[in-house]
């Protein structure tokens, strides 16, 4: 009989396992679910056939006619009255609905990521600047930077009226000055009536230098600007402020504010994304301006304070990875809803410019055919929709999960 | 011989929406090279914001940080600009915070976090840093280091945190580290390794050290010098002998009343201090510990103490009556209320 020797257990400390990053412990845990990864499959499969066709599969959209062929069923064989396949279908031009689906797609699709990226960017930066500016106070560099960009901004409007471009550049001028001099105006009481007389000479002089009356409205419009300018805003206001706006684009219904944006700027592709980016932007700025709240009490922004770090290094590297979670989840579910409204847009005629595949434009196009029973002209683009926003939809749930800090022990 | 600091009244307010609360009231103290001080005193009472306000980390506004000076290595911290502040902060004061558990960014490894610094104020290349963050990590005793540097936060556990913590304020040899009741958080034998690692850090190195605590117990072991806050100002200062020894005040003599001793015969009671600390909003016009005092007098509500020398060189007490207090009065003044 032989002894056999106990085997060895090696001991491991338990705290040292396998070293993986946050976003491969993420990325397993998505994989996971099985919702999340259908989710992500439907999202892959339009992308790439949006792409695929976009780059590799020549369309064109004014030639696409065939009057031989006008609201035909789908049909999968080549017979002698029927020789073209359609296998959605053709609409009531005779253009097959399948190749229009998917060149729509393109469409559809880069609208969605243009306005959520639009969105995205602006919204966050927003957030990010409102949310930690509540908590910390700007120093002089960021408030001259802050005064001068309003200055420009809010000079637009008499140089827009006076067609002299130069004005933006003295309004932003005296935004600097209002920085630059405010200790020295620190104990003059009469600060908002001096900028107030500045920002009047301003816009006066160099209105009078087209026209009398343009030289008035000129004035006026400078002397409310100065009245604005007079005295630097603090992070506080700055973010109270910034807020408030986004309050103002948030109390309109978003479809109506985009079909607004949209009538204003003239239908297209291109003003669609633009609409629909400035409606999103609001979500992101008060996410990211919530996030970044909570994120800046916690000791580690402090502790990086402590070791001599910049607002601008604490910004970007410490508090905005920690508050990227919730906004690529809102960002995932944002696409869904851009994709909506685009389809929107479209059926309105807003978006894509008629021969242009669009899937909301084909819908559109089609739906007064329903009646007559050409049911495939308006079940496939609206098919179409349905499957990529509930894509994106379980994609966005998923990541939700999988991004969750309380869900990264299992 | 030229202190390290010397603070001369400094004084934190904070305004806020029911009025303006006054968190630190007027302390002065010098603090030598190498120095070991233990600054004690009960939550709210003013030890945490007097740190923050040496390095301006509080926030301007809500906050309002006032001094006749706070001189720190030959320049006043207060006038110096925020590029200027900022170079002091991590390189020659560094600090080390409460919470373990927070106080490391959880989406950076440790190692980065540590090279940081490093990078900012050394001006060190990815690589150096490194090296040097892995000896860091070796001197404060974290285990298989090397492989440790690319862990996450969240690997770690709370001992180790603080440990990394202590790396990273270590990193650029600052004069002095200020340590904000660091081992609060932590069990009682992680408290005693991070109080062994900081003195014998504090040995090494020769920098000078602040260590807030509420613990009575753990100054008495590490610190040179004591400074007892309560509600925003020093009542006593004085060597660790002085303080435990000698004790002056009445609340110094309640707090040390309060902790239970070995020595101790069988059934002596432990003193307690009835009430609750001032409201910061509203002082008091005379001594602010005044309403929870045993040996109070008309003078204590009208006048405000002041420091004092009472007895040796380097001990000051603020208290009007230090000359008739003593233990045994205090535990028959309090012995009957218990």
């Amino acid at each position: 009989m032989s002894t056999q020797l106990p085997e060895v257990e090696v001991l491991t400390d338990f705290a040292v396992r396998e070293h993986r990053s946050l976003w491969l412990d993420a990325w397993r845990r998505l994989k996971a679910s099985r919702t999340a990864m259908l989710g992500l499959v439907i999202v892959a499969v339009f992308l790439l056939s949006a792409v695929g066709a976009h780059f590799f599969w020549n369309y064109d959209p004014k030639m696409d006619l065939d009057y031989n062929a006008k609201l035909r069923a789908p049909n999968l064989v080549s017979t002698p009255e029927k020789p073209t396949i359609h296998i959605f279908g053709t609409d009531k031009l005779g253009r097959d609905i399948f190749t229009r689906v998917v060149h729509g797609g393109w469409n559809s699709l880069r609208v969605g990521l243009v306005a959520v990226g639009i969105s995205l960017i602006i919204g966050c930066l927003l957030g990010l600047f409102a949310g930690f500016f509540e908590s910390f106070d700007m120093n002089f560099k960021e408030k001259l930077v802050l005064m001068s960009g309003l200055g420009l901004a809010l000079g637009l409007l008499p140089a827009w009226i006076a067609r002299q471009w130069f004005q933006v550049l003295l309004f932003g001028g005296l935004g600097a000055a209002s920085v630059l001099l405010e200790k020295k105006l620190a104990h003059f009481k009469l600060t908002r009536l001096l900028f107030a007389l500045a920002g009047m000479l301003l816009g006066g002089v160099s209105g009078l230098l087209v026209a009398p009356l343009v030289g008035l409205v000129c004035a006026v419009v400078g002397l409310m600007i100065g009245i604005l300018l007079a005295k630097p805003v603090n992070g506080k206001a700055f973010s109270s402020i910034t807020m408030r706006i986004m309050d103002i684009i948030l109390s309109f219904p978003s479809y109506l504010l985009a079909i607004a944006i949209v009538a204003f700027l003239g239908p297209g592709l291109e003003k669609g994304m633009i609409a629909i980016g400035v409606v999103g932007i609001p979500i992101y700025a008060r996410l990211a301006r919530s996030a970044v709240l909570s994120v800046s009490q916690k000791e580690y922004v402090l502790a990086s304070q402590s070791v001599g770090e910049g607002h601008g290094r604490i910004l970007f590297k410490h508090v905005l990875p920690n508050i990227l979670s919730p906004i690529i989840v809102q960002a995932t579910m944002g696409l869904a809803s851009a994709i909506l409204s685009a389809a929107a847009l479209g059926f309105l005629g807003l978006g894509a410019i008629p021969p242009e595949p669009e899937w909301g434009a084909m819908l559109g196009d089609s739906y007064k055919f329903l009646s007559s029973g050409a049911w495939w002209a308006v079940l496939f683009p609206g098919l179409a929709i349905v499957f990529s926003v509930l894509g994106f939809n379980l994609l966005g749930d998923g990541l939700r999960d999988a991004l969750d800090p309380k869900m990264r022990a299992k | 011989m030229e202190p390290l600091m010397r603070i001369s009244d400094l004084k934190t307010r904070f305004h806020t929406q029911d009025g303006i609360v006054h968190a630190v009231n007027g302390i002065s103290y010098d603090m030598h090279v190498g120095e070991v001080l233990g600054v004690v005193g009960e939550s709210g009472c003013g030890k945490s914001v007097h740190a923050l306000s040496i390095l301006r980390l509080i926030p301007i506004p809500p906050g309002e940080i006032e001094a006749q000076e706070v001189w720190f290595a030959g320049r006043d911290l207060l006038k110096l600009n925020d590029s200027e502040i900022r170079q002091v902060r991590g390189r020659e004061i560094a600090m080390v915070f409460q919470d373990p558990m927070s106080s490391l960014n959880p989406v950076y490894t440790v190692g980065f976090q540590i090279s940081e610094a490093l990078m900012l104020h050394k001006g060190m290349n990815k690589k150096q840093a490194r090296e040097r963050a892995l000896e860091l990590l070796n001197l404060v005793g974290i285990p298989e280091a090397r492989k440790r540097l690319d862990n996450y936060p969240h690997q770690f556990s709370g001992g180790m945190r603080q440990r990394a913590m202590i790396a990273m304020a270590l990193s650029c040899e600052p004069k002095l580290l200020i340590a904000d009741e660091p081992t609060t958080a932590l069990d009682v034998t992680i408290q005693a390794q991070i109080i062994e690692l900081v003195i014998r850090l504090q040995e090494e190195l020769g920098m000078a050290v602040m260590w807030i605590t509420h613990d009575l117990g753990i100054v008495a072991e590490m610190a040179k010098n004591i400074n007892v806050m309560y509600a925003g100002f020093i009542i006593e200062r004085g060597s660790v002998h002085d303080i435990y020894h000698q004790t002056r005040h009445p609340y110094t003599l309640g707090l040390l009343g309060s902790l239970p001793s070995i020595d101790e015969a069988p059934g002596t009671k432990l003193i307690s201090i009835p009430g609750l600390p001032p409201d910061l909003i509203g002082l008091p016009q005379g001594c602010p510990f005044f309403a929870r005092c045993a040996f109070r007098a008309e003078r204590c509500r009208l006048e405000r103490p002041v420091l004092e020398e009472a007895g040796s060189p380097g001990h000051t007490v603020a208290c009007w009556r230090w000359q008739e207090i003593d233990a045994e009065k205090l535990r028959k003044a309090v012995g009957g209320a218990l």
